[in-house]
């Protein structure tokens, strides 16, 4: 039940804690980058995190009625909605933070809402789960301490992942940080649009397609690097031509920002 | 009963909803105790399947199956849908993320 409980409660908070980071790093890093743009303050952080725990309590608890909506698939559709909406913001959030706009003022709080809702909503997700897991167990037969102590042991292990992350990012170069920050969360977008996509298909929304390869034989997706990577880069072993492109289109989508474009592609970096 | 009368019970079961759905069979699973019920589902293969999956336990579970790439939290007391397939002949296996002990199943696909 202990590892169980760490296993599960781990993955729901791998995602958003790396997701949490590199964002928070790569802010940072603009914000010492270009002098005029005011660095996004902690206060925001602390805003979309308070508002993501109350969302995955008020989603958690919404779900019997939610799961309901569109012929029983709401729960889908619901959370499918909720990765597009993250993959909009994340690519206004980088737009904004590479535009020289004529109103600093505005383009501060549009980055800021961006953020708050990028990171509230990956909170609400995957947070309502442990919220339903804690339910899920709390009326079981046995073994309900060592699941929450195992939660408790998880939210350690992938805060702490998420830290590391972030210092591990702070420790590069500007240039470097920038550059994997970024890509990283390209990354995070196609996993985005994958998950979006596979829930869809679940759905019955889009049609089902045969997996375009197996990788199952090579690395199973519920062992812990499966896991790790899955949080990290959107790891699936069996994915479909749809999933795929879902997940390449979302890439680009934030690779042609002009942001990524900036610290990628030219040589120099202007503020 | 035994797995013979099963088997064909689950079948007929299959055969009449699938008419009645006029295309997309319908199949029940029970979650009850923290157990599937059938914990074996036969679909034929090709098909797209719609399982229909009703958990009577008072607590909310997981439906959770890596090769079927589904995953679907059913409240307690409720049911709820989930379509797999059109499906390669083969075993699937599912379980209940929350009582993945006891909770285990699998779709057989011929």
């Amino acid at each position: 039940m202990f590892l169980d409980s760490v296993l599960l409660i781990l993955q729901e908070i791998l995602e958003a804690a790396l997701l949490l980071s590199v964002l928070l790093a790569v802010n940072l890093q603009l914000g010492a980058q270009v002098s005029e743009a005011r660095q996004l303050g902690g206060l925001w952080y602390a805003a979309a995190i308070c508002c993501g725990i109350l969302g995955a309590a008020a989603f958690a608890w919404a779900m019997p009625t939610i799961t309901g909506w569109f012929n029983d698939v709401g729960q889908e559709v619901t959370n499918a909605g909720m990765h597009f909406v993250i993959i909009a913001c994340l690519y206004v959030h980088c737009r904004l933070l590479r535009k020289k706009a004529d109103s600093e003022r505005m383009r501060s709080l549009g980055a800021g809402l961006t953020l708050i809702t990028v990171i509230a909503l990956a909170i609400t997700r995957e947070g309502s789960e442990i919220f339903l897991y804690l339910r899920g167990i709390s009326g079981g037969p046995s073994g309900v301490t060592s699941a929450v102590l195992g939660a408790g042991v998880a939210c350690g292990i992938g805060v702490s992942t998420g830290i590391l992350l972030y210092f591990g990012l702070l420790s590069l170069s500007r240039r470097a940080a920038l550059r994997v920050g970024l890509a990283l969360l390209s990354l995070f977008a196609g996993n985005m649009a994958a998950q979006a996509v596979q829930l869809l298909i679940q759905a019955d929304w889009i049609p089902y397609s045969a997996p375009l390869w197996d990788t199952s034989g090579i690395l199973q997706e519920y062992t812990i690097t499966g896991q790790l990577l899955y949080a990290l880069v959107g790891y699936e072993a069996t994915p479909s031509l749809i999933q795929v492109s879902s997940y390449l289109g979302a890439m680009l989508l934030i690779a042609s920002t002009p942001l990524f474009r900036q610290h990628w592609w030219s040589g120099k970096i202007s503020a | 009963m035994g797995r013979p009368t099963r088997v064909a019970a689950a079948s007929l079961a299959l055969l009449m909803s699938w008419v009645a759905e006029a295309g997309v069979p319908e199949i029940l699973l029970v979650i009850r105790d923290h157990l599937f019920f059938p914990s074996t589902l036969e679909i034929p293969a090709g098909v797209k399947v719609r399982i229909v999956i009703d958990n009577q336990d008072s607590t909310p579970e997981e439906f959770e199956s890596y090769p079927l790439n589904r995953e679907k939290v059913i409240s307690g007391n409720s049911r709820t849908v989930v379509f797999i397939g059109p499906l390669p002949p083969g075993e699937y296996p599912f379980f209940g993320e929350f009582y993945p002990k006891t909770a285990q199943g699998k779709v057989v696909v011929r």
